[in-house]
C-alpha cells in the first residue's frame, strides 16, 4: 500500500513520465498482438511471422530502455537517508520502482489489450470497415494464454531490469585505474600535480602576473588535473572498431547486385549481412556516444574559457557517461531513419504498423534523452543552488545548458548524416 | 526612519523573522556591524544564528524590521536588486563547501570573478594568489573531490574572498571539521579578513570559534541577549555517565 501511496502522490511531471512509458508499453504490446493476428491469419506462413515478431524486439528494447530512465529519474524512489530506519530502504525502495514500473507497464498492455479487441470487433462491431483485416484476424477466435503472453514480455522485462539496475549496491571501495579513450588527450607525459606545483612554487608569492604565466609555462596543459580520467568514458576504440566492423559488412553486403530491402514480411538471405552489418554500426554507435559527449565536452571548455563555456563544457564531461548512452540510442536511430531515407531505391509504403513502430522507437528514445538530462539536472541540483547563491546570473546557467545542446546537435548531426551515407553508399551505388 | 552612524557598514533594527511554515525565527534583533569588523553571532543551535544571516545578506527578504547596508535599505529592495548586492558586496561561505564539482580549484575560486566578467587571466591570478595565501596553493589544480573537507573549505574560503567583498557572512565555517584544522581555517580567514578590510559576520556555537571575533552577539531563541542563563542539566537518573570507548 505504501508503494502504491508514494505512486499517488508524486507531482505532475513525474505522472506524466509514468503515462508516457505506458503509452510506449501500449504502443509495444499492439504490435505484438498484432504479430499474433497476422500469424492467425496467415497459418501457413510461419517465417513472416517469426521475422514481424522479430522486428518487435527493436521497440520492446526501446520501451524497456525508456522504462529504467523513467524509474531512476523517479524521486519516489530517490534515497531517503532519514527514512532508512523506519523501513524505507534501498531495497524497498527498488521494490517500489519496480513496483511502478510494473504497474504502468500493465496498464499499457492492457490499453493494447482493449485497443486491439476492439479493432478486431471483439467488444463492439468492427470500426473503419475491417480495413486493417491482415494483422487482426478478425473472425478467429484470439487464443488467450499467447495474447496474454505477448503482453506480458513487456511488463516483465521492464520490472526485472529496473529492479537489476536499481538493486542496492554498497559503493566501490577502490577506484581500478581506466583507460583513456584517446592516448592523445590522455595525461601521457605530463607532469604530475606535484611536480607541477613545485615547478610553479618558485613564482608562487610574487606580482599577481608572476604565478599565472610560471605556472602556465610550466605546465603543458594546465587545466587538467590528474585525476579527471576518472570519468572519462572508456571504450571509444571498441566502438568505432564495431562502427567500422559494421559498416564494412554493409558494404561487403552491398558489393553484389543489391539485395531486396529486408521488410517486415520477406527477407533474402543475401540481406543476412546488411542486417548484421547494421546491427554492428548501431552497436558501435552507441558504445561511441559517451566517448564522443565527452570529447565534445573537452573541446567545448579547451582554449581559455570564461565561465559559460567553462561550466557547459565541464558539466559535459562529468554527465557524458550519463547523458552518453541514451544519446548513441538516440543517434543510431537517427541514422537508421537516415538510411532508410537516402536508400530510397524499391520505394515502397510503410504500412500502419510500420509507422506505429518507428513511432514508439523514436518516442522512447527522444523521450529517455530527455528524462536523463531531468535526472541530471535532478542530481546537479545543489551545485545549481551553491551557484546562484554565489550570485551566478540564472542567465548564466541557462546560456550554459543552451551552449551544451547546441554544441552536441552540432557534433552529432554531421555524424549522424555520414554514418547513413556510409551505410546507405553500397545499396545504392 | 533614522540613517544609519556612519562607520557602520551593516545595521538591523527590530528585525522579526517568521518562517513559512509559522515557527518563529527572529524575535526583535537589532545590531549594528562596524566597518572592518569581525562580527560573532554565536548562540546555540536552532537560536536563529543561520536567519539572521540570511536576513542581513538579503537571501530571504525581510517583511518586519529595517536591514540597512551603507545607507542602502536592503529591506525595501526586490529580489533582483538583492540579488545584484549580493554579487556585487556581499559573500556567503556555508558550513559545506559547496564547491562546483567539475571545475579545479582555482576555477572554482575564479568563477565569482569570472561571472562578473573578469577577464579569465586576472580571474585566475587572483585566484591563485588567494589559493596560495590560504595554503592550498598545491591543490590549485585537483578536484574538490580530491581533496579534503578542510582544503575544500578553505578554497571555498578563497572564492568568497577573491572578488573583495564588503561583507563576508560565514555561517558555522568550521563546524564539519576537526579543532586543529577548526583553527588553522579560522586563523586564515579572519586574518586574511583582517588584513583587506573585509567586514565579517560569523555564526558560530562554538566558544572558541567566537573568541577569534573582535565583538559577540549572542542569541537565544530568536533574540539578543547579554548572558546565556541555561537551565541546569538534570542528572540523568542515577545513571553513570556514558563513555564513549574509542
Amino acid at each position: 500500500m505504501l508503494d502504491l501511496r508514494l505512486t499517488r502522490a508524486a507531482r505532475p511531471a513525474v505522472q506524466l513520465r509514468r503515462l508516457l512509458v505506458a503509452a510506449a508499453s501500449a504502443g509495444t504490446g499492439f504490435l505484438l498482438l498484432s504479430c499474433l493476428g497476422y500469424a492467425l491469419g496467415h497459418p501457413g506462413t510461419a517465417g513472416a511471422g517469426a521475422l514481424r515478431l522479430a522486428w518487435c524486439l527493436v521497440p520492446v528494447a526501446a520501451t524497456v530502455h525508456f522504462a529504467v530512465a523513467v524509474a531512476r529519474t523517479d524521486p519516489g524512489a530517490r534515497p531517503r537517508p532519514g527514512l532508512s530506519a523506519l523501513g524505507l530502504g534501498p531495497a524497498r525502495l527498488m521494490a517500489v520502482s519496480a513496483l511502478g514500473t510494473a504497474l504502468a507497464t500493465t496498464l499499457g498492455s492492457l490499453l493494447a489489450l482493449a485497443l486491439f479487441l476492439h479493432l478486431r470487433g471483439d467488444l463492439a462491431g468492427v470500426p473503419f470497415d475491417g480495413a486493417g483485416a491482415s494483422f487482426l484476424a478478425v473472425g478467429r477466435p484470439l487464443p488467450a494464454a499467447a495474447a496474454l503472453t505477448l503482453l506480458a514480455v513487456v511488463p516483465g522485462v521492464a520490472t526485472a531490469t529496473v529492479a537489476v539496475a536499481l538493486r542496492p549496491r554498497d559503493p566501490k571501495p577502490a577506484t581500478r585505474p581506466q583507460r583513456r579513450y584517446l592516448s592523445f588527450v590522455g595525461p601521457a607525459g605530463r607532469a604530475p600535480a606535484g611536480d607541477r606545483a613545485a615547478a610553479g612554487a618558485p613564482a608562487g608569492g610574487g606580482t599577481p602576473s608572476a604565478p599565472d604565466s610560471a605556472t602556465d609555462l610550466a605546465a603543458p596543459t594546465p587545466d587538467r588535473d590528474p585525476a579527471d580520467g576518472r570519468d572519462t568514458p572508456a571504450g571509444l576504440p571498441w566502438a568505432v572498431a564495431l562502427l567500422a566492423a559494421g559498416l564494412t559488412a554493409q558494404a561487403y553486403a552491398g558489393r553484389t547486385p543489391p539485395p531486396p530491402a529486408p521488410t517486415f514480411t520477406t527477407f533474402a538471405p543475401a540481406a543476412v549481412p546488411f542486417l548484421l552489418g547494421w546491427l554492428l554500426t548501431a552497436a558501435g554507435v552507441v558504445l561511441a556516444a559517451p566517448g564522443l559527449t565527452h570529447l565534445c565536452g573537452r573541446l567545448l571548455q579547451c582554449a581559455r574559457p570564461g565561465a559559460l563555456r567553462l561550466l557547459a563544457g565541464r558539466v559535459l564531461m562529468t554527465e557524458a557517461a550519463r547523458i552518453g548512452r541514451p544519446l548513441g540510442v538516440l543517434w543510431a536511430v537517427a541514422a537508421g531513419y537516415a538510411t532508410t531515407t537516402l536508400y530510397a531505391a524499391p520505394a515502397r509504403a510503410f504500412g500502419p504498423l510500420s509507422i506505429l513502430g518507428a513511432l514508439v522507437v523514436t518516442g522512447c528514445a527522444f523521450a529517455t534523452l530527455l528524462t536523463v538530462a531531468v535526472e541530471t539536472r535532478q542530481c546537479r541540483a545543489e551545485t545549481t543552488a551553491a551557484l546562484l547563491r554565489l550570485g551566478a546570473p540564472a542567465t548564466v546557467l541557462r546560456g550554459a545548458a543552451a551552449l551544451r545542446a547546441l554544441a552536441l546537435l552540432a557534433f552529432f548531426t554531421p555524424l549522424t548524416l555520414a554514418i547513413a551515407a556510409l551505410a546507405a553508399l553500397p545499396l545504392t551505388r | 526612519m533614522e540613517a544609519p552612524p556612519d562607520n557602520d557598514v551593516l545595521w538591523a533594527r527590530s528585525l522579526h523573522f517568521t518562517h513559512p511554515d509559522g515557527s518563529p525565527g527572529l524575535a526583535g534583533v537589532s545590531l549594528a556591524v562596524r566597518e572592518g569588523e569581525v562580527l560573532a553571532v554565536s548562540g546555540p543551535r536552532g537560536s536563529g544564528k543561520t536567519t539572521l544571516l540570511r536576513c542581513l545578506s538579503g537571501l530571504v527578504p525581510v517583511r518586519e524590521g529595517e536591514v540597512w547596508f551603507n545607507s542602502t535599505p536592503v529591506h525595501t529592495l526586490g529580489p533582483t536588486h538583492r540579488e545584484r548586492l549580493r554579487r556585487d558586496r556581499f559573500c556567503w561561505i556555508g558550513p559545506e563547501p559547496a564547491l562546483v564539482p567539475e571545475l579545479n580549484a582555482w576555477e572554482n575560486a575564479a568563477l565569482p570573478l569570472m561571472l562578473r566578467g573578469t577577464s579569465r587571466r586576472r580571474a585566475k591570478a587572483t585566484a591563485l594568489e588567494w589559493l596560495e595565501r590560504l595554503d592550498v596553493g598545491e591543490a590549485a589544480r585537483k578536484r574538490p573531490h580530491r581533496l579534503r573537507q578542510s582544503e575544500r573549505q578553505r578554497v571555498s574560503i578563497a572564492r568568497a574572498l577573491a572578488p573583495a567583498p564588503t561583507v563576508l557572512f560565514a555561517d558555522e565555517p568550521t563546524a564539519p571539521l576537526h579543532r586543529a584544522d577548526r583553527g588553522h581555517v579560522l586563523r586564515t580567514l579572519t586574518s586574511a579578513a583582517r588584513s583587506h578590510g573585509i567586514t565579517v559576520v560569523l555564526a558560530t556555537a562554538d566558544p572558541e570559534t567566537a573568541a577569534a571575533a573582535d565583538r559577540t552577539v549572542t542569541l537565544l531563541d530568536g533574540r539578543p541577549v547579554r548572558t546565556v542563563h541555561l537551565p541546569e542539566i538534570p542528572d540523568a537518573g542515577g545513571r553513570a555517565a556514558c563513555s564513549i570507548s574509542v
